[in-house]
């Protein structure tokens, strides 16, 4: 919708330490590392939602507050978020601790499928599932409802549609929230399959979704889609030959796209 | 060879088009302006006189035809390239930089034309004289006394009388005026017309002027160009223009526009 | 023009240049100068000598950013980046030269400039040409990853722990000239001196930059891009000069820094952290002044050198509240308030907003004739 939005990553970590301190809680219960497979998905399903909540109270919080001051003018967006990331980070070390924390996984969830002799950790499934569930779901907004019309027509143009009788303020206010939300839940998930977290890792996975949205095209979800796939294949494809240059290798791709199709894969041009 | 230059139009388009989506807004126009003329292009609200412009200053890309300026094709030109062979604009819209001075405004020009945009090691205080000659050129459209007050501060008509100082100060052999006296109050016109007439009594400049006031535009212009839904219809001197059957439906029935 | 009365514009400039050497501007900048050159002597403390040379070096580099961001008005998070490129290019350099000698800190410098000279033009005619968003994000990234590199290539930079390195001849710490008038006369004072030589060099040639037809250039572009492309200036021309100006120069300020510490490690040259405090500073001081560097730089230098003590307090204050001392501990969260605060209700800084007041006296001479 038109804003750079930074403070994603710390929407990600912030996601991610909602989900570790749900899980925490639950295995206070017994839920987690010894549960049973229901109170497993029970407890994964309430982490998630921990995350999804608490991107979009963030979310809402920074729209009302800072973001809806400076809607039109980017270079304001670009500064202000990137500081709004680093105070929700710093946020979180306080909260929690500036060191790594490893997060508990259900007992269900660890372990492995073995297709075929194909090794298949459990959650990757999970998490293919849910991404996949997140596209469509975007894709099937945008594209089909009214709702998704609305906001493409609001940032093409606020008064018109403005003027039409919808409080795009509003809207934009909702999607800003369910883009912070997405953004949580992603970092819960991540969370989960690494278990590990540091409040740092918003920044590190920002630079993973600005590669992917920047070589996707911006405005542009299957673009993004398109970009998150080349990214994730050529990082790993690439980790397990030299680990080292794996981002490395990533920037290349950018680089090379951005010369091709300086407005990314997907990307209109103006 | 020699020959020929004397017999190509300073400025010639050739089934120039350019489209929006469906709709086209500059539909095969042949225009042709001869040297040291000042040519009137009218034309009903929309008909896409703007749209030419901005072809012809290079700001859109044509969807066909071409452009060329003293025989030679400009169509895949950049603006700043078109500008520096000599062709200036000036917009319907008023266009200046707000936040610089008024004599800023025109001194940029004036370096632009000088060439020495890309020199950053030249302290700005060695180019006095070309804030001297911006003061020349607002002394011509008479906006010398508001020379040092930020642009964004002057009145609507102050705001095209810079403009057109601006345009001036680039010296282009091609001036494009799109509708210079939009906006402004009955009283500044006149002193607008006859800059613009002054202009053209110099013999040095060729003038491509939009304009709705039809009456005044018939005692200035050599020639008149009307458009009508991206369509060139006709062509031709004031007096035949005015004559024109066809352009009286087309211009009377699209409603004259008045300011 | 002879025997015609002089034009408005022509006696304003009269005026200021009789005014030029009196200028209550030019008179600070002259004590400041005399007092940066005069501090080592007359107040011989290292605490205040390492300040000062840190306020320097910031000043620059946050002056350098202000012509990216400030003048050109496109934001670039590749600065600290640059800033590390220099400041890796003179501790390798001396690092694994043995003996390390003069002509290795010239060549560091060339090298500085070279590389971020490339580097800055590679990345912004990649994504200049799009959008300054885009700049933005490529920025970021290529940013991010030479943090990482920085980590990761530990064969050259020895990652985490960094390379220290011993500068040459007189500007090695251990390096002793007798003293003079009281004053020790060592390396760290040499080093000193030197930052204190370029940097005043690198100011002047900024300045100047911004008051060259280029400078002049770039406003207009802010102000209005398409009006200056119908002038004629090829706006992305223009906007790859600035951008590769100002990380040359911060490169070269990164240089110095290394100097300064004897000392790099990736998160302290080429870290978000140090992005974030330049960022911090060209607001405080104030966007399109370039002078703002110099304000912004001391303000935030200062009050790093005072927070440890305000850790202290706390800790006094609340000996047994954890959160509170986290919260002490996190100071890098007050600058962010600070810093965001400073965006949204004071966009102009400090230098900013004394520019407006001067505009207004200066309107209110020429304005109505
Ligand atoms: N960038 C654009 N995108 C889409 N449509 C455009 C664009 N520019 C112009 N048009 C359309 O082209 C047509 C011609 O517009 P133009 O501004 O050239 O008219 P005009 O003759 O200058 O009218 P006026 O007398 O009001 O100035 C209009 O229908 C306008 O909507
Ligand atoms: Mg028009």
């Amino acid at each position: 919708m038109d804003v750079l939005n930074l403070a994603h990553g710390a929407f990600f970590a912030w996601g991610a330490y909602a989900g570790f301190a749900v899980l925490n809680a639950l295995n206070g219960l017994g839920w987690v590392e010894t549960g049973t497979l229901g109170q497993g998905i029970l407890s994964v399903l309430l982490a998630l939602l921990a995350a999804l909540a608490i991107g979009g109270v963030l979310g809402l919080f920074l729209e009302r507050v800072i973001i809806q001051r400076v809607y039109g003018d980017h270079l304001k967006q670009i500064l202000i978020t990137m500081g709004a990331s680093m105070v929700l980070a710093e946020v979180i070390k306080v909260l929690w601790s500036p060191n790594n924390q490893t997060v508990l996984v259900p007992l269900s969830f660890t372990g492995s499928y073995d297709v075929m002799d194909v090794v298949i950790n459990k959650f990757r499934v999970v998490a293919i599932v849910v991404g996949l569930a997140v596209y469509a779901g975007v894709m099937a907004v945008m594209q089909k409802t009214k709702l998704g019309i609305i906001i493409r027509a609001g940032v093409e143009n606020r008064e018109v549609v403005q003027t039409l009788g919808y409080n795009i303020n509003r809207i934009f206010t909702g999607v800003f929230m369910a883009g912070a939300a997405l953004a949580a839940v992603g970092g819960s998930m991540w969370g989960i399959f690494r278990e590990q977290i540091t409040p740092a890792m918003g920044d590190e996975n920002l630079i993973f979704a600005l590669i992917v949205v920047i070589i996707g095209g911006m405005g542009s979800v299957t673009g993004s889609f398109l970009g998150a796939c080349m990214v994730g294949l050529a990082f790993n494809y690439v980790a397990y030959l030299v680990p080292k240059l794996a981002l490395g290798a990533n920037i290349l791709i950018m680089v090379i796209i951005l010369l091709i199709k300086p407005w990314g894969l997907m990307g209109r041009e103006q | 060879m020699d020959l020929s230059v004397t017999a190509t139009p300073l400025m010639e388009t050739k089934d120039l088009c350019v489209r929006f989506g469906g709709h086209t807004a500059v539909d095969r126009v042949n225009l042709v302006v001869e040297p040291f003329t000042l040519k009137s292009i009218i034309g009903p609200n929309g008909a896409g006189k703007t749209t030419l412009f901005n072809l012809i200053s290079g700001q859109y890309r044509p969807s066909g035809g071409g452009i060329f300026f003293k025989g030679q094709d400009i169509t895949a030109l950049d603006p700043p390239g078109r500008t520096a062979l000599g062709i200036g604009r000036s917009f319907q819209l008023t266009n200046i930089f707000p936040s610089l001075t008024v004599l800023e405004n025109v001194r940029l020009a004036l370096q632009s034309r000088e060439k020495i945009g890309l020199n950053f090691w030249r302290h700005y205080g060695s180019l006095s004289h070309l804030e001297d000659q911006a003061y020349h050129f607002l002394e011509m459209v008479l906006m010398a006394p508001r020379w040092a007050v930020p642009a964004s501060t002057l009145t609507h008509g102050e705001q095209r009388k810079l403009e057109i100082a601006i345009l001036l100060a680039l010296e282009p052999e091609l001036l494009l005026l799109d509708e210079p006296t939009a906006g402004m109050s009955l009283e500044e016109v006149p002193a607008i017309l006859e800059l613009i007439r002054q202009i053209k009594a110099t013999g040095q400049r060729t003038i491509l002027l939009v304009e709705h006031k039809f009456d005044m535009i018939m005692a200035l212009s050599d020639s008149i160009a009307v458009l009508k839904e991206g369509r060139l219809i006709c062509d031709d001197t004031p007096r035949a223009v005015a004559a024109n059957p066809v352009v009286q439906e087309a211009y009377l029935g699209g409603g004259v526009k008045n300011a | 023009m002879t025997g015609q009365a002089p034009t408005p514009v022509q006696m304003e400039r009269q005026r200021q240049r009789a005014r030029r050497y009196t200028r209550p501007g030019f008179l600070i900048q002259l004590a400041l100068l005399a007092c940066l050159v005069a501090g080592p002597m007359l107040m011989p403390s290292f605490r205040v000598m390492d300040l000062v040379a840190k306020i320097m070096i910031f000043a620059v580099a946050v002056a350098s950013f202000d012509i990216i961001l400030g003048y050109t008005g496109i934001i670039s998070f590749a600065h600290g980046m640059f800033f590390g490129l220099g400041a890796y290019s003179v501790a390798l350099i001396c690092h694994y030269s043995q003996p390390v000698q003069y002509h290795h800190l010239l060549l560091a410098g060339l090298l500085a400039a070279l590389i971020s000279a490339v580097v800055a033009v590679v990345i912004s005619a990649l994504s200049l040409r799009v959008k300054a968003i885009f700049f933005a994000m490529v920025t970021l990234a290529v940013a991010e990853f030479c943090h990482i590199l920085g980590y990761q290539w530990s064969s050259l930079t020895k990652g985490e722990d960094g390379v220290s390195f011993k500068l040459p001849g007189v500007f090695n710490a251990d390096w002793s000239g007798g003293s003079l008038w009281g004053t020790q006369i060592n390396g760290r004072l040499l080093v000193y001196y030197l930052i204190l030589v370029v940097a005043v060099l690198l100011f002047v040639g900024l300045v100047r930059f911004v008051r060259s037809p280029v400078g002049r250039v770039l406003k207009a572009i802010r102000d209005n891009e398409q009006r200056a492309t119908a002038l004629g200036y090829r706006v992305f021309r223009y906007r790859v000069l600035s951008t590769v100006f100002g990380s040359l120069v911060s490169s070269l300020c990164g240089a110095l820094f290394a100097m300064w510490l004897s000392y790099v490690n990736p998160d302290t040259v080429l870290g978000t952290p140090l992005m974030l405090n330049i960022l911090l500073m060209v607001i405080i001081g104030g966007l399109g002044t370039v002078y703002g560097g110099i304000l912004g730089a001391a303000f935030i230098k200062i009050a790093e050198t005072w927070l440890p003590d305000l850790q202290k307090l706390a800790l006094s204050l609340w000996p047994k509240v954890e959160f509170m001392q986290r919260l002490a501990e996190r100071w890098i969260l007050l600058f962010g308030i600070l810093y965001i605060l400073s965006v949204l209700f004071f966009p102009k800084g400090v230098v900013g907003t004394l520019r407006d007041r001067a505009e207004v006296r200066r309107l209110r001479r020429l304005g109505r004739p």
